[in-house]
C-alpha cells in the first residue's frame, strides 16, 4: 500500500474518530453526572442532523442558522428527556434507568420517523469546494469542519469544567451526589445541564457529519453503540479518555477496512466493544471500581 | 484442636495496613467476640475469613482446611456462614424464601429435576420448608415467614439474616454487629438467640460494639486496634486490660454503648 | 404461595391452557390463528427471558440473536442438508444454548449497563453475520422453503396444527420454568438479583447461576426460533434485529419481574396490539388508522409509561392488589404480629 493510500485511510479514521469522540463525550458527561449510561445518546446525534435539515427546508434560513436551530432544538429535547422521563425516577436502580433511556431512544426514533419520514436526508457542505490535498491524500472540506468543531467542543468543554462553577459542580456530582448536595450544589440542575450538554454535543456531531454521510431516523442505534465503544475504550468518566478512545476507534476501524475488508466494517467497533468489556472494562485509561462489603 | 485458627493474618490496601499479623483461635462450642474501636479492622477480618476478601498474607484454617482466598460460596460449603453489617437480605422475597435460599449449599435440586417436578425434588422442597420454618421459630420469627423481608423492621431483619446463615447448617457463624440498631428488649432477645444457637452445636464469632451484650454472652474476647490484636482472654480480664482501656478512651463515644 | 393460593393459581393456569388450546376449535380464520401462533412463539422466548432478566436480574438486550440462531440452524439443516425436523430442533436448541453459554462466560463480572452493552454488541454481531454469511443464511433474502415441522409420520401442515404445536410447546415451557422458579434453582436466581453478596453468603455461586440462566433462556429462544422457521416457512435477518430484542425487553418490563404470568400476558398484549384492527372488529376507522401508523412504535412509549407509572408491571399491580385484599400483617416484635404500625406500649424502655 502506498503511503498516500495509507494516509487516506488514516484521515478517514481520524474524521470518523472525531465524530465518535463527540458522541463518546456525550456518554461521558451524562455518566459522570449521574452514573448511568444514556442509551438515547445516539438519537441526539440523529436529531441534530434531522432537525437541521428540517429547519433548512422549512424556514429557508442560511445553513449556519439552520444548524444552530437544529442543535438548539436537540438541546431542548435533551433537557425535556431528563426532566420528564428520568428525574421522576432518579432514585430507582440502575436497571430501571437503563430501561427508561432505552424507551426514550425508541420514542425519539419513532417521533423522528413520523415527523421527518423514513428517507435519507442530507445537508449541503458547510463550505462548498474541492477537497484539500495534503501529502498526496485528499481531505474533504467537511472533514476539516468536523475536526474544527471537535476541537472547539473539546476545548470549550475543558474550559467549562476547569474554569466555571458549573464545571466544579459537575465534578462534585461525579464523585458523590450526596456530598455535592451537602455542599449546597443543586444536583438536579447539574444533571439537567449535563443532559443538555450531552444532547448538544451529539447534535453538533450529527449535523457536522450529515453533509458527508446523510442521515435518517434510524442512524442513532449504530452510532450510539460505536460512541459507547469509544467511551469505554478510553475509560468511562474521563473526557480526555473519551476523545482518545474515539480517535483510536476511528483509526482501528479505518485500518481494518484498509488491511482486512470493508464488509465487516461495522463489526469492528462491536468487536472492540466486546473486547474491552470482556478483557478490560475500565478501558485504556480508567481504573477498576471495587465493591465494598 | 481449635475449630477456627487465624494465624498472622495481614491485609494491606496499598499503603494502608488494615490487618497486621492478627492471630487467634476459636474453639468448638465457644461464643467468641471480636471488639475494638472504629477502624480497628474488624470487618476486614470477617471478610478475609469468609472469603469476601483475600488476605495479603497469613493463614485461616477451618476444621483442618485452609480457607484463606477461597470464594465466599466455597467457604459456606466448608461450614462457615456469616451475616453482614449492612444486612444483605433479599428484600423482595419472603422471610421463608430468604431462609430457603440459605439452604442452597445443603440441598441439591437442579434445574432439570425442578423443571420436571421429580418426586425427589418435591420431597426435598417439602423438607426444606419444614427446616426453614423451624429456623425461623428458633430466632423468634415464626410469624414473619410470609412477610416480605423488605417490610420487616430493622431488628427482625437482623434476626432473619441470622436464621438464613444458620440454614446452611454451618459449624461456625460469623455475626457482624448483630445488635446494631437494636433496642434493649431486642438485644435481650438476641442474647437468647445466641445461646440457642450455641446450644444447637454452632460455634459463634461475633463482632460487636454493644459492650453489655459482649460481656454477658462471650466466653472469650479478642480486641483489635488499628489492625493489631492488643488483647485476648475471658471478658473479665479483657475489661480491665490497660491497653484496651486506652484504645477505647482514644475514640469518640458511640451512641449505643 | 401455599395452600388455597396455589390451588387458585393452578386452576387459573389450567383454565387458561384449556382456553388457549381450544381456540382452533372455535375459529378457522387462518390469519387469526397465525397471529395467535406468534403470541405463542413470543411466550416461549419471554418465558426464558423472564428467567434470566425477571428472576436472575441479568439484562439481555440481544435475545433476538438466540431466536435467530435457532431459526437459521434448523432452517439451514432441514432445507440444505435434508435433516429431519427433530434433528433440526435439537441442533437449534443446542446451538443457541451454547451461544448463551459463550456469551455468559466472559460476561460474568459485568453488571448493569456493561452487561446490557455486551449483550447488545453480541446481538449486533449476530445480526451482521446473519446478513453476511450468505452460504448458510441466504443473506438479506434469507432462507425460504423451510419444510413443515414433522414428527415421524405426523406433519404440521395446517394453521391449526402449527398453532397446537407452538402452544403445546409454550405450555410445556411455562410449566417447566415455573417448576424452576418455585424451587431451589429459581430461588438462587432471585437471591442473586436481590443481593449478590447475600447470595454468595448462602453458598450460591453467582457464576454458575448466571451461566445456567443464560444457557437455559438462550436455549428456549432457540427453540422458539426453530418453531418460527417451520411455521413461517422462511426466515430473514430483519426478524432477528435489535428491534425484536427491544420488543422482548418491553414485554418483560410490562410483565414485571419475578413473574411468569406477567411477561406472558404482556407478550400477548404487545404482540396483539399491532393486529388489534384485525382482531377487534368494532374499532373506529380513526383508531385503526392510528394503530396502523404507530404499531411499530408502541414499545418505546409503553416502556417509558410503565417505568414511570407502574414500574412493577402487570405482576407488580397484581401483587399490590393481593396485598390490599389480604395477606400477612406486618410483624413488629419477634413472635408478635399486628396489622398496623407498632404500638408504642408494646416496646419496653426503647432506646433513642
Amino acid at each position: 500500500m502506498h503511503a498516500a493510500e495509507l494516509l487516506q485511510f488514516v484521515i478517514a479514521g481520524l474524521k470518523n474518530g472525531s465524530i465518535y469522540a463527540l458522541v463518546a463525550l456525550g456518554f461521558t458527561i451524562v455518566y459522570a453526572a449521574t452514573g448511568i449510561i444514556n442509551f438515547a445518546q445516539g438519537e441526539f446525534y440523529m436529531l441534530g442532523g434531522m432537525v437541521s435539515v428540517f429547519v433548512l427546508g422549512a424556514l429557508k434560513v442560511p445553513l449556519a442558522v439552520a444548524i444552530a436551530g437544529g442543535v438548539a432544538l436537540t438541546v431542548v429535547v435533551g433537557a425535556l428527556v431528563e426532566r420528564l422521563a428520568l428525574r421522576p425516577r432518579r432514585d430507582a436502580g440502575q436497571l430501571t434507568l437503563i430501561i427508561i433511556t432505552i424507551g426514550v431512544s425508541l420514542l425519539l426514533r419513532s417521533v423522528a420517523r413520523h415527523a421527518f419520514g423514513a428517507n435519507e436526508l442530507s445537508l449541503p457542505a458547510f463550505s462548498p469546494g474541492p477537497s484539500v490535498m495534503f501529502m498526496g491524500a485528499a481531505i474533504e472540506r467537511q472533514a476539516l469542519w468536523v475536526w474544527a468543531i471537535t476541537a472547539v467542543s473539546v476545548v470549550g468543554l475543558w474550559l467549562v469544567y476547569e474554569k466555571t462553577s458549573f464545571g466544579r459542580a459537575m465534578k462534585a456530582c461525579s464523585i458523590s451526589h450526596e456530598a455535592a448536595r451537602l455542599m449546597g450544589i443543586d444536583t438536579a440542575r447539574v444533571v439537567a445541564l449535563a443532559f443538555a450538554l450531552a444532547a448538544g454535543l451529539g447534535a453538533i456531531a450529527g449535523a457536522a457529519v450529515t453533509p458527508l454521510t446523510s442521515t435518517a431516523f434510524d442512524v442513532g442505534a449504530r452510532i450510539g453503540l460505536k460512541g459507547f465503544a469509544a467511551a469505554i475504550l478510553g475509560g468511562l468518566g474521563d473526557f480526555r479518555a473519551a476523545v482518545a478512545g474515539g480517535l483510536a476507534l476511528g483509526l482501528v476501524e479505518s485500518l481494518s477496512v484498509a488491511y482486512i475488508s470493508s464488509t465487516y466494517k461495522d463489526a469492528i467497533a462491536l468487536v472492540v466493544l466486546l473486547a474491552v468489556l470482556f478483557l478490560r472494562p475500565q478501558g485504556l485509561f480508567g481504573r477498576m471500581a471495587k465493591e465494598k462489603v | 484442636m481449635s475449630l477456627l485458627s487465624v494465624h498472622g493474618l495481614t491485609r494491606r490496601f496499598g499503603g494502608l495496613v488494615a490487618l497486621d499479623g492478627v492471630s487467634f483461635d476459636v474453639h468448638e462450642g465457644e461464643i467468641k467476640a471480636v471488639i475494638g474501636p472504629n477502624g480497628a479492622g474488624k470487618s476486614t477480618l470477617f471478610n478475609c475469613i469468609s472469603g469476601f476478601d483475600a488476605p495479603t498474607c497469613g493463614h485461616v484454617v477451618f476444621a483442618g482446611v485452609a480457607v484463606a482466598g477461597m470464594k465466599p460460596h466455597a467457604v459456606v460449603r466448608a461450614g462457615m456462614a456469616r451475616t453482614f453489617q449492612n444486612t444483605q437480605l433479599f428484600d423482595e422475597m419472603t422471610g421463608l424464601d430468604n431462609v430457603l435460599a440459605g439452604m442452597h449449599a445443603v440441598t441439591h435440586t437442579g434445574m432439570l429435576a425442578a423443571s420436571l417436578r421429580l418426586p425427589g425434588a418435591l420431597r426435598e422442597e417439602r423438607r426444606s420448608r419444614e427446616e426453614a420454618r423451624r429456623l425461623l421459630r428458633l430466632v423468634g420469627l415464626g410469624d414473619a415467614a410470609d412477610s416480605q423481608a423488605g417490610d420487616l423492621p430493622h431488628g427482625l431483619r437482623r434476626l432473619l439474616e441470622i436464621a438464613r446463615a444458620l440454614a446452611s447448617r454451618p459449624r461456625l457463624v460469623l455475626l457482624d454487629e448483630p445488635a446494631a440498631g437494636l433496642n434493649t428488649a431486642e438485644t435481650r432477645e438476641l442474647a437468647d438467640v445466641l445461646y440457642r444457637v450455641r446450644d444447637g452445636g454452632v460455634t459463634v464469632v461475633v463482632v460487636e460494639h454493644d459492650m453489655g451484650l459482649v460481656m454477658e454472652v462471650s466466653d472469650g474476647i479478642v480486641v483489635l486496634d488499628r489492625g493489631c490484636k492488643i488483647a485476648e482472654g475471658p471478658p473479665r480480664l479483657v475489661q480491665k486490660d490497660r491497653a484496651v482501656i486506652e484504645a477505647y478512651l482514644g475514640e469518640e463515644p458511640s451512641d449505643d454503648v | 404461595m401455599r395452600g388455597r393460593d396455589s390451588y387458585i393459581a393452578w386452576a387459573l393456569v389450567a383454565a387458561a391452557a384449556v382456553a388457549v388450546l381450544a381456540l382452533p376449535l372455535l375459529t378457522s380464520d387462518r390469519y387469526l390463528l397465525k397471529v395467535f401462533t406468534f403470541v405463542g412463539l413470543n411466550a416461549i422466548v419471554v418465558t426464558g427471558l423472564a428467567l434470566l432478566f425477571g428472576y436472575a436480574g441479568q439484562i439481555s438486550l440481544g435475545h433476538a440473536a438466540f431466536f435467530g440462531i435457532g431459526a437459521y440452524a434448523s432452517g439451514f439443516v432441514t432445507t440444505k442438508l435434508g435433516w429431519p425436523f427433530l434433528a433440526g430442533l435439537a441442533l437449534a436448541v443446542g446451538l443457541s444454548a451454547v451461544g448463551g453459554l459463550l456469551l455468559a462466560l466472559p460476561s460474568l463480572r459485568l453488571k448493569g449497563h456493561y452487561l446490557a452493552m455486551a449483550t447488545l454488541g453480541f446481538s449486533e454481531i449476530a445480526s451482521i453475520l446473519f446478513v453476511e454469511a450468505k452460504p448458510i443464511t441466504g443473506g438479506n433474502d434469507g432462507l425460504s422453503g423451510i419444510p413443515y415441522a414433522a414428527v415421524g409420520a405426523l406433519r404440521f401442515s395446517t394453521p391449526q396444527a402449527n398453532y397446537w404445536l407452538v402452544w403445546g410447546v409454550a405450555i410445556a415451557a411455562v410449566l417447566a420454568v415455573s417448576g424452576i422458579v418455585s424451587s431451589r434453582p429459581g430461588r438462587a436466581m432471585a437471591a442473586l438479583h436481590g443481593s449478590e453478596l447475600g447470595a454468595s453468603a448462602c453458598g450460591i455461586d453467582p457464576a454458575s447461576v448466571k451461566t445456567g440462566a443464560f444457557t437455559v433462556s438462550a436455549g428456549l429462544a432457540g427453540l422458539a426460533g426453530c418453531l418460527y422457521a417451520h411455521v413461517l416457512g422462511f426466515v430473514a435477518p430483519s426478524s432477528f434485529a435489535l428491534d425484536t430484542s427491544i420488543v422482548l425487553v418491553a414485554m418483560l418490563v410490562v410483565g414485571g419481574s419475578r413473574s411468569l404470568a406477567g411477561p406472558v400476558a404482556a407478550a400477548a398484549l404487545l404482540t396483539l396490539v399491532p393486529f388489534a384492527d384485525s382482531i377487534l372488529p368494532g374499532l373506529s376507522p380513526a383508531t385503526v388508522a392510528f394503530l396502523q401508523e404507530w404499531k411499530g412504535d408502541i414499545s418505546g412509549v409503553v416502556i417509558i409509561a410503565v417505568m414511570l407509572f407502574a414500574p412493577g408491571g402487570i405482576a407488580g399491580v397484581v401483587r399490590a392488589l393481593r396485598g390490599r385484599f389480604g395477606g400477612p400483617g406486618r410483624p413488629t416484635r419477634a413472635g408478635a404480629v399486628s396489622a398496623g404500625p407498632a404500638s408504642v406500649a408494646e416496646e419496653e424502655g426503647s432506646a433513642v
